[in-house]
Order: structure tokens, then C-alpha cells, then sequence
């Protein structure tokens, strides 16, 4: 409940807040206000009964003692028409016995019948006991009749409060309207206050976006005016987005840098790789100048050449797939495992590498991935892996599809990766230096892809693995 | 005779044409004439106007004289605390040896009236008889029309009121009468049929609440008495002479209009003879 109440908006909550507060102190003032009313009208009733019925005791005492029905019925007739006794609907006076001698209106109460039969008797009370608490529009009052001294008889009296109810229940009805409109008035402009108050945190939370969305800069004419805290917030604000933006190109242009460093290194060792046969060429053709005429020495050099040639075309042809521009929603195929090792084999040749190449996935377990992103990604890694190994080391990859998903490991038993390339690579941080050639491409491609990237060392080799779930079918190779 | 509840209007009216007395006008002793709220239920108003009619009849001041029962008035009027008393015919005849008739009212041209015996309005008793065992209201136990009459006409069924009726009690007053049954304080009452009629012209609202169960026959009506030895006095023979030429003084028939009365007559003895029979039937018992 209360976490539901967390999610609703600060603009609709402070004015509920505020609404509630107000109904609460409403009804507390509101009671206050019953109390003292019904305090006051029980002291006036009690004062009225106590003057009522000091009134005739002084007056009907004399009667009483001599039980003077007519007398007694001529006082009580008379004061029951007076203006201050028209509350009074019935007064009965009684003997010590309990039996009725006389009262205001004698059909109500006969002469001579039992007080203590009349109805409602048995919820007299005495004055000092009056109470407006049951909501009846008549009170019964038993009070004993005085006189001399003497308890010569009691008065039952009858108020009519149904007047008094009602005030009470009209006051009730005023309290509930005017505390509703008060309410309702204030959680109005507590709301379009609150309002006002919040919409520089809306247009704020407008241009930080949605989540992974690029923060924009809040435009001057939406800044609010003066120095105050919503102003510096958003000079703040404002001046973070800048960063961020910077912080963005910066980490564009070390995508780039990172790019061009293996496109070089590569450009070097196929360099290798080309000029390396093309010694053997060369002379293949100074021999077949040299002997034109010897046509044992011509084929073979012509062979030599062919094989040379083919060898240079495969290597010419891996690096334009490579850098193909449109190879983007090609599937992965085998053949790019293969190109992938034509195109690392000169440089782990160079350094007198070994590489262990595993390839189990099949083409159906290729096919749902792309294949310039991960033929990118893995080239970085193994190009990283065989820096790492160093002279005369170790650079394994495997590729295989377990539980339906793509799993790329590429190790090395080099001396591992430093923190900061380790960060690059797993969380797409860290400083551009330190180690580690396009390791940040490796994670933001793999991140693209929906995957993930796995780090471990153990016995003395450093494996990254690469998990790529399965994407939608990818176009024909 | 019973209170009346007069129509205020109607006095005010009457007061505005009738100037207060003058007190240079009064002369001699003041005059005291005893009167009793059964009659007239204490109604300021009317003690006032009666009161300036008589001091310009005179012409001399005359002081009102209240008390609360026939029986309290009757004694100031034999020890001569008053000089004239309007009193019921029953203590007069009570008194006859002693009292000197001065004068009966006149009402609706003669100078009788009658007891009613009432009841609520929805109770359906028939008759005296029907009412036994409920509670009853009397005026007074020396006004004729408000016990006398029921109490004979009980004696003459061979029974008391005390034995007839569950409870009695005395209002001293007939409005009170009509008050304690319209309002269910007792179950019947003996009241003047004076009083009860003018009361349902003037206050309908409460003889609408009461019905006549029975009507006695004709009485004499309430008259007006001195103490016979005092017969001669100029003062008690010139409220006399004032009593019988009433409507031709000064506020004369505007008091007498209040009162819903014709005038006073000079009236004889024979006038109570069925209040003297009904006595006889009383005392019988006793």
C-alpha cells in the first residue's frame, strides 16, 4: 500500500497529504466544537430543570403536604404555560409513595396512578445526571420535592430537546459542509501550489529521458529565473549533460582510435604475410626469365607461383570481407572461422605462436548470429590473446552452441589482462590506456548482440568467453 | 356563580370610552363590596371596571374585596369586614335570617341560571348516574350550582359524592371546573351554566373540550347581599338603588356587557326556593 503510494506522483501526494491533514483537523475541531456544544446546552438544560423544579417546590410544597389535587394541578398547569417552561412537556409530581397527585397534563399521567409505571420512568435521571448522549428528542429528569427541608414527594419532568437535537444535528451538518469545502479548497490549491513548485523537477526528469537514453540540456528560456536552488540545479544539471556529451565523443573517438590500431596491426602482419611469398614469387618468375626454354623448371616455378598467387588471393579475399561494408545482416558461417584464422595466422607466425582451433558449432548453429560483429569481436580478442601470449606462446579459440546458445572462448597463456583493459572489456570503462587493443569495441558490440563476456584465469592461461543467445535469422551468407 | 374569562378586545374597547374615576369626585366612606374568584376568577380587568362604575354610581370610593372561597366571604359579610357581598344563593340561603337581598342579575332576561353537569368531550355518559366511580370536580362546597345541585341530585339516588365519585376535589372556581375536565384532571365536574356558556362564547377552545352531560332546572341566580341589620343604612340603600338602575350610570352598560348580564333586578326570596328544596334533600342525609 504504501509502496503504491510511493509510485504516485509528488505533485498528486503532497496535496493528498495535505487534504488528509486538513479532514483530520476538521474532524478533530469539529468535535471539539460537538463537545462544547453539547456541554453547553447540558449546563442550560440543568440550569432550566433546577430552576423548574425549585420553583415549584417552593410552590407546590404546601399542596403536597396536604395533597390539594387541584392546587397542585392549577401550579403546573399555570407554569407550564409560561414562555420559559414550553420545554416542559410534562410534569408530574408525586407523594412520598410514588403516587400521582397531580400533573401538567393529567391524561398522560392520571391522579392517583404509579409514578414508577409511567412509561420511560426507569430512564429518569437525576439533574446532575442529564445528558444529551442518546439522541432522544425527550429527556426525563426524577428529582426529589423539597420542602422545608423535607423530601414530601418527587417531580418528573419532561423536556422536550428535539430543538436541541436538532441544533446539534444542523451544527454537525455546517461543521461537515464547511470542513468539505475547506478541504476540498485547500487540497485545490495545495495541488496547483505543489504544482507550480514541481515543474521545474518535470521538465528536469523530461530531459534526463528514459533509462540509457542520453540526457539533453534544459533549453535557457525553461530555466527559472534568480539564483535559486531550482536555477543552480539546473545549471548544474545543465553543465553534466555537456560532460556527458564530451565523455561520449571522447569514448567515439577511442572506438575509432581503437579500430584503426588493429586495422594497422593487421595491415602489418598481412603486409608480412603477402611479402613473405612474394620473395618466392619473385624469384619463381626470375626463374621462369632466367629459363624459358627448360620447361621442367618453368612448370614448377609456374606451380610454385600459382600456389603463391592462390594463397594471396585467399588473404586479399578474407581482409575485403573483413571490411566489407555490407556485410551487416550476413549470417556467421564456418567460413568466417576460417577467414578469422587465415587472417590471425600471420601474426601468430610472426611471433612463432601456437594456436589450437576448435570449431563445433555447425552452419545451423551459426546461422542466427551475425557475422561482421562477431567476426570483429573475435578478431580483437585473438589479436589481444596473441599480444598477451607474447614470443613462442599459446593462443587457443573454441567455438561451440550449448543449450542453444553461441560460446566463443579465446585464451592465451599470457600474464593476463590488467584492471583497466579487464574493466573496458567487461563493463564498457576504464581509461583508454593500460593495456588491451579494441577490447571496448569487443564489449559494445557484445553488448549490441545481447550477450555477455565471461572473464577467468586459472592455471596460468587467461580464457574470455563470449555468450551470445540466439538472435533472429540472420540473411544468407 | 363561576369565574368568566372575558373578551379583552371588547374591554379595551370599553375602557377607552370610560374615563377613570376622578378622585375629586369621591366622597364620604369608602364602600366594600366582597367578591369571590368562583365568580370571577380573578380577572383584574373586570374588578376594575366594576369597581369604576360603582365609584361614579355612588360617588364614593368602593374597594373590592377578594376571597378565595363563598365561606371565607360570607363570614367577612356577617362580621361586616364588607358592606355587600355577591354571593351564591346557596350561603345566602344558608344565612337568610341575617342577609337583606339587595339585588339578582339579569341573564338573557331573567334572573335564573342553572347547574351543568359536565364531562370530557368524547366520554359518553348519559347521565349522572353513568359517571360513578370516576373522578369529580366541584367549585365550592358553599356554591349551589357547583355542588349543591349534584350532591341533591346524588342524595336523591341515595348516595353521597364521596361514595359516588372515586375522588372529589374543589376547584374554587368554575373555570377551574371546565379547566380540571377539559384537561382530564377528573372525569366530570358540577359547573355554572353561566360560566360555561359565556366561556364557550369567549373561549371556545376550552368548552369545546367539555360537553354537558345534564342541565338542573331553573335557580336563582347568584344575588347580591347585605347584612340585614344594615338594611336602612344610606350607604347599603344607595348601592341597592345604584344595583337596580346599573345600565343608566355612567360605564354602566359597558360593565354590564363585560359581564354578559341585562341589569340587576330587585329580586325576592321565592327566586331560591329550588335551591332551599335541594338543601332540604342535603340536610336530610346529614
Amino acid at each position: 500500500m504504501i509502496r503504491a503510494l510511493r509510485r504516485v506522483p509528488l505533485a498528486i501526494r503532497v496535496p493528498a497529504v495535505v487534504a488528509v491533514l486538513m479532514v483530520l483537523a476538521g474532524l478533530v475541531a469539529s468535535q471539539q466544537v460537538l463537545a462544547e456544544l453539547k456541554r453547553g446546552q447540558e449546563a442550560r438544560l440543568r440550569e432550566i430543570v433546577r430552576l423548574h423544579v425549585d420553583g415549584l417546590s417552593v410552590a407546590l410544597g404546601p399542596s403536597v403536604l396536604r395533597k390539594d389535587v387541584w392546587e397542585i394541578y392549577d401550579t403546573l398547569d399555570r407554569a407550564s404555560r409560561a414562555a420559559d417552561h414550553q420545554r416542559m412537556v410534562l410534569t408530574v409530581v408525586a407523594d412520598g409513595g410514588g403516587r400521582i397527585l397531580a400533573a401538567s397534563d393529567p391524561r398522560r399521567a392520571p391522579v392517583d396512578g404509579d409514578l414508577g409505571a409511567l412509561a420511560g420512568v426507569s430512564a429518569a435521571r437525576a439533574v446532575d445526571a442529564i445528558a444529551l448522549d442518546t439522541g432522544a428528542e425527550a429527556l426525563r429528569v426524577m428529582t426529589p420535592l423539597l420542602y422545608q427541608g423535607r423530601n414530601v414527594g418527587s417531580i418528573l419532568t419532561v423536556l422536550d430537546v428535539a430543538d436541541l437535537v436538532r441544533d446539534r444535528r444542523r451544527t454537525v451538518r455546517a461543521l461537515l459542509a464547511f470542513n468539505a469545502a475547506v478541504t476540498l479548497t485547500l487540497a485545490l490549491v495545495g495541488y496547483v501550489t505543489i504544482r507550480r513548485m514541481m515543474r521545474p523537477v518535470a521538465i528536469l526528469a523530461r530531459h534526463m529521458g528514459a533509462v540509457g537514453a542520453e540526457p539533453a540540456p534544459i533549453p535557457d528560456a525553461q530555466l527559472p529565473a534568480g539564483d535559486t536552488e531550482m536555477g543552480r540545479l539546473f545549471g548544474t544539471y545543465n553543465r553534466m549533460t555537456g560532460a556527458i556529451r564530451a565523455r561520449a565523443d571522447a569514448e567515439r573517438r577511442l572506438f575509432e582510435r581503437e579500430r584503426l590500431v588493429s586495422l594497422g596491426r593487421l595491415s602489418s602482419s598481412l603486409a608480412h604475410e603477402i611479402n613473405n611469398p612474394l620473395g618466392g614469387l619473385l624469384n619463381a618468375a626470375d626463374t621462369i626469365r632466367a629459363y624459358p626454354d627448360r620447361p621442367d623448371i618453368v612448370r614448377t616455378s609456374v606451380e610454385l607461383l600459382f600456389r603463391g598467387l592462390n594463397h594471396m588471393r585467399d588473404v586479399a579475399k578474407a581482409i575485403l570481407d573483413h571490411n566489407r561494408l555490407d556485410r551487416t545482416g550476413t549470417a556467421l558461417t564456418t567460413e568466417d572461422f576460417e577467414d578469422l584464422r587465415l587472417l590471425i595466422s600471420p601474426e601468430l607466425q610472426r611471433q612463432a605462436q601456437r594456436l589450437d582451433w576448435s570449431v563445433e558449432a555447425t552452419a545451423e548453429d551459426l546461422a542466427p548470429y551475425p557475422a561482421a560483429p562477431v567476426r570483429q569481436a573475435v578478431l580483437n580478442l585473438l589479436l589481444n590473446a596473441s599480444t598477451a601470449a607474447g614470443h613462442g606462446g599459446c593462443v587457443c579459440l573454441s567455438a561451440s552452441a550449448p543449450d542453444g546458445m553461441l560460446k566463443i572462448d579465446v585464451s592465451d597463456d599470457g600474464p593476463g589482462l590488467p584492471d583497466a583493459a579487464l574493466g573496458r572489456l567487461l563493463d564498457g570503462h576504464g581509461a583508454g590506456a593500460g593495456g588491451g587493443v579494441g577490447l571496448g569495441v569487443v564489449h559494445d558490440v557484445i553488448a549490441e548482440l545481447g550477450g555477455w563476456i565471461e572473464h577467468a584465469r586459472s592455471g596460468g592461461r587467461t580464457v574470455i568467453a563470449v555468450c551470445l543467445p540466439p538472435g533472429p535469422p540472420q540473411g544468407g551468407a | 356563580m363561576g369565574p368568566i374569562t372575558f373578551d379583552r378586545r371588547r374591554f379595551v374597547a370599553a375602557a377607552a370610552a370610560c374615563a377613570l374615576p376622578r378622585p375629586g369626585r369621591a366622597t364620604g366612606t369608602t364602600f366594600r363590596l366582597g367578591l369571590t374568584p368562583v365568580f370571577l376568577d380573578n380577572d383584574a380587568l373586570v374588578i376594575e371596571k366594576l369597581q369604576s362604575t360603582f365609584h361614579l354610581a355612588m360617588g364614593r370610593p368602593i374597594e373590592l374585596v377578594q376571597r378565595r372561597t363563598y365561606q371565607e366571604l360570607t363570614g367577612l359579610l356577617l362580621n361586616g369586614t364588607v358592606d355587600a357581598a355577591w354571593i351564591c344563593g346557596y350561603p345566602y340561603l344558608q344565612h337568610a335570617d341575617q342577609l337583606h337581598l339587595v339585588g339578582v342579575p339579569v341573564w338573557r332576561g331573567r334572573p335564573l341560571y342553572r347547574s351543568y353537569l359536565i364531562a370530557a368531550k368524547g366520554d359518553t355518559a348519559a347521565g349522572l348516574a353513568e359517571l360513578e366511580g370516576g373522578s369529580h370536580a366541584f367549585s365550592d362546597p358553599d356554591s349551589n350550582s357547583g355542588w349543591l345541585v349534584t350532591a341533591s341530585d346524588l342524595v336523591r339516588l341515595g348516595r353521597t359524592p364521596e361514595d359516588f365519585f372515586d375522588r372529589t376535589i374543589f376547584t374554587y372556581g368554575h373555570r377551574n371546573v371546565v379547566r380540571a375536565v377539559a384537561s382530564g384532571l377528573t372525569r366530570s365536574g358540577s359547573v355554572d351554566g353561566y360560566v360555561w356558556e359565556i366561556l364557550a362564547e369567549v373561549e371556545p377552545g376550552l368548552t369545546g373540550a367539555t360537553r354537558v352531560v345534564a342541565k338542573s332546572e331553573w335557580l336563582g341566580f347568584p344575588p347580591f347581599a347585605i347584612r340585614a341589620d344594615r338594611a336602612n343604612e344610606p350607604a347599603t340603600t344607595r348601592f341597592a338603588e345604584v344595583l337596580r338602575a346599573f345600565p343608566e350610570f355612567e360605564h354602566g352598560p359597558a360593565t354590564l356587557r363585560l359581564l354578559h348580564l341585562d341589569g340587576f333586578a330587585e329580586g325576592d326570596d321565592a327566586l331560591f326556593e329550588g335551591i332551599a328544596v335541594r338543601m332540604r334533600d342535603v340536610e336530610r342525609l346529614r
